[in-house]
């Protein structure tokens, strides 16, 4: 969420390089719409922060990550080219509907929370009070048609 | 404790007690409420947080098996098909609603000499008519007078915008030749009454920091305590007493240490919505109610009525910014409200056009479901989603059957030991047909306004937000709970106020006329003071 350097106290070096090749494959950067990668963000620090809870559903997510990947190429997943885990990745996908749902889900929950996202996006960044946002009022000009057609209720006295 | 009495004591201090409390607070009587939740403290709302998106997941669920709060109750759900929606503090469930606050219509309290349906009330629209009005001004609604599909009338401030959005599905609702109207909204869209206007947050729907969104912690509440209107919060209530007379006496209730009390008083107002209110009913056993006080016509916890709720969700090609402002307040059409006969239904239903979701809840939905994908394609498939979404809200109108109800689960019960109320309901044919024809109108409206996706979702189950009809109203005793202004048939001294009173649940959101019969009642009581009990 802040942008800054993880502390990063609960993954080893391994499970740390599994996440990040991971992040990059969900959402990489755009630089022409000044997009980051999901892996820019301090996203070990937004779950500190925001979904501990989740933490254990995680790393348990990453070690299967790579204990499938070694099962099924000889290398765990973090010693994959960036082909390789793409590849792996698409045909887990399609054959796992839950594959790495709960990094998915916090992953997409920490990215488009994220200041430089939102403001990337053309939205307000942090909490939205009490700075609020602009609405267009709209144009009420549109409900003529409305209201010469007359009551449509049913009356009863 | 026990020589402290009260003259009135009502349960809850939600949407109708606040109202009523306000309107009895003229006559210089004690007034007294206990509220099991407690105050809410707007600078806790998600709002004020960074990861405000998702804060709706838990702390500020709508559903109380969820949320679990120690100031929450469970429900056993697990024979419904809808799921209960409610908030336990004061303001009750009006600090989670959206503000959505149309009235209900004239045919609505007739439908059984309109359309031999359900049962007429004993009362009818122009009996509430003023009360509305004044609890508009209370509240503090916006809206825009002339809608054609409702009697005039006027609201104390303008409406909410309807963004860009509002003019794109405006015009494609005008292809159709239906109608549309910007909704009356329990939001203030300027500063009134000390209280600053609408910023547009967005998320009025889990507490608004602002105190813009008219819910009863804000509006009512703090004028009443002023008028010196007593409110405890913390107090469980377990059970209503009653003496050999079978008058009500007082209430047991638990303070917040958990201490069993009683609190006497002349005269006790229940005002703990169409869940609430039948449970403690229930609970309140006694010789002269074996099967629940103030039920010797059987109907308490009987004919509950939700609204079945669909939803639409369309998706548009040019940027609607839809993800801004009030989220549940926009606009509405009530083209299909009353009853056609060339339809296979009887009654209506809203279509409750609402804005747009948040970043984080369109790329969840979106990435889990396909449509936005891994890897270099994400950003430019979430751009055609994000900000471009509206949804259209299908209410339908719910009839009243006895075999959807309230009970006391025999086991399930809250953190004091007090049985959980058990939900049997079952959505009626009548409605599943209803259900199929609105969200056919749904998918055409957003057609017409050049929706490139249009997602027909159907009726969903976590929708329970409109709870009626379950100590309901009426002349006969033999079939119903009160009388026409609210007392029991059975407990002279016992008033009800909340949505359990409803006959008839219309296809609006009920807040506005919930507080309508509220100040209602509490005016019958006050003009009937001299002969009050008899």
């Amino acid at each position: 969420m802040s942008n800054i350097i993880a502390s990063n106290i609960f993954l080893s070096e391994n499970e740390n390089r599994t996440l990040m090749a991971l992040l990059e494959l969900i959402i990489p950067a755009d630089i022409d719409r000044g997009m980051p990668s999901a892996a820019d963000l301090d996203f070990v620090r937004y779950l500190e922060e925001f979904a501990s809870k989740e933490i254990p559903a995680i790393k348990n997510e990453l070690e299967i990550l790579n204990n499938t990947a070694e099962e099924e190429t000889g290398n765990p997943f973090f010693k994959l080219g960036n082909e390789e885990q793409r590849e792996f990745c698409n045909q887990q996908r399609e054959t796992n509907r839950r594959f790495v749902r709960t990094i998915l889900v916090q992953t997409l929950n920490c990215y488009y929370q994220d200041d430089k996202v939102l403001t990337a996006l053309g939205r307000k960044s942090g909490a939205p009070f009490p700075e609020g946002n602009e609405v267009l009022q709209g144009d009420l000009t549109l409900l003529d048609p409305v209201r010469k057609r007359g009551n449509i209720y049913r009356k009863w006295e | 404790m026990a020589d402290d009495i009260v003259d009135v004591l009502i349960i809850g201090a939600g949407a109708s007690s606040a109202a009523a409390a306000w309107s009895l607070s003229d006559t210089r009587m004690r007034i007294l409420c206990l509220e099991q939740g407690d105050w809410m403290n707007p600078a806790d709302y998600p709002s004020t947080k960074k990861n405000w998106q998702v804060l709706r997941d838990n702390e500020y669920n709508q559903s109380p098996n969820i949320r679990c709060r120690d100031t929450d109750y469970p429900i056993n759900e697990d024979e419904s098909d809808i799921s209960v929606a409610n908030f336990n503090g004061v303001g009750g469930g009006t600090i989670l609603y959206s503000g959505h606050f149309p009235r209900l219509k004239p045919s609505d309290f007739k439908t059984k000499s309109l359309d031999g349906v359900g049962a007429d009330w004993p009362i009818d629209y122009r009996t509430l008519e003023s009360y509305f009005a004044q609890n508009d001004r209370n509240m503090g609604v916006s809206g825009l007078p002339g809608d054609p599909a409702g009697p005039y009338h006027e609201s104390p401030l303008p409406p909410v915008p309807i963004g860009k959005m509002g003019e794109v599905m405006g015009k494609g609702l005008n292809k159709l030749g239906w109608h549309w109207w910007p909704s009356d909204a329990a939001i203030i869209t300027e500063n009134y009454e000390g209280r600053e206007k609408c910023i547009n947050l967005g998320p009025c729907n889990f507490g608004c920091a602002q105190g813009a969104k008219s819910s009863v912690d804000i509006s009512y509440w703090p004028i009443n305590q002023r008028l010196g209107v007593e409110l405890k919060t913390r107090c469980r209530v377990r059970e209503i007493t009653v003496n050999k007379n079978g008058m009500a006496t007082g209430a047991i209730y638990f303070d917040e240490n958990g201490v069993e009390k009683f609190q006497r008083a002349e005269v006790v107002i229940m005002a703990c919505n169409g869940v609430g209110t039948p449970r403690l009913l229930l609970n309140s056993k006694s010789t002269q109610f074996p099967n629940g006080l103030a039920n010797h016509s059987g109907l308490v916890g009987k004919n509950l009525m939700f609204h079945p709720w669909g939803f639409v969700e369309g998706f548009f090609n040019e940027p609607l910014e839809s993800d801004l402002g009030p989220m549940g307040s926009c606009m509405l059409s009530q083209e299909f409200y009353e009853t056609d006969p060339k339809l296979d239904f009887v009654r209506g239903y809203t279509l409750q056009i609402t804005r747009g979701k948040s970043p984080v809840t369109i790329a969840l939905q979106h990435t889990l479901k396909g449509d936005i994908p891994w890897g270099l394609e994400h950003h430019k498939n979430f751009e055609r989603y994000m900000g471009r979404s509206v949804n259209i809200n299908v209410v339908c109108e719910d009839l009243p059957e006895e075999s959807n109800m309230v009970s006391l689960d025999p086991e399930l019960t809250d953190s004091h030991g007090i049985p959980a109320p058990k939900i049997n309901y079952h959505v009626s044919e009548n409605s599943n047909r209803m259900m199929q024809h609105g969200v056919k109108s749904a998918i055409q409206a957003l057609e017409a306004s050049g929706a490139f996706q249009v997602n027909p979702y159907g009726r969903t189950r976590d929708t329970g937000w409109h709870l009626l009809g379950t100590a309901r109203m009426g002349n006969n005793p033999d079939n119903s709970v009160v009388n026409k202004w609210g007392r029991s048939h059975d407990v002279k001294n016992l008033f009800i106020i909340d949505g359990s009173i409803f006959v008839t649940s219309g296809a609006v959101n009920p807040t506005t006329t919930i507080q309508a019969l509220a100040l209602y009642v509490a005016d019958q009581m006050k003009k009937n003071l001299a002969n009050l009990f008899d």
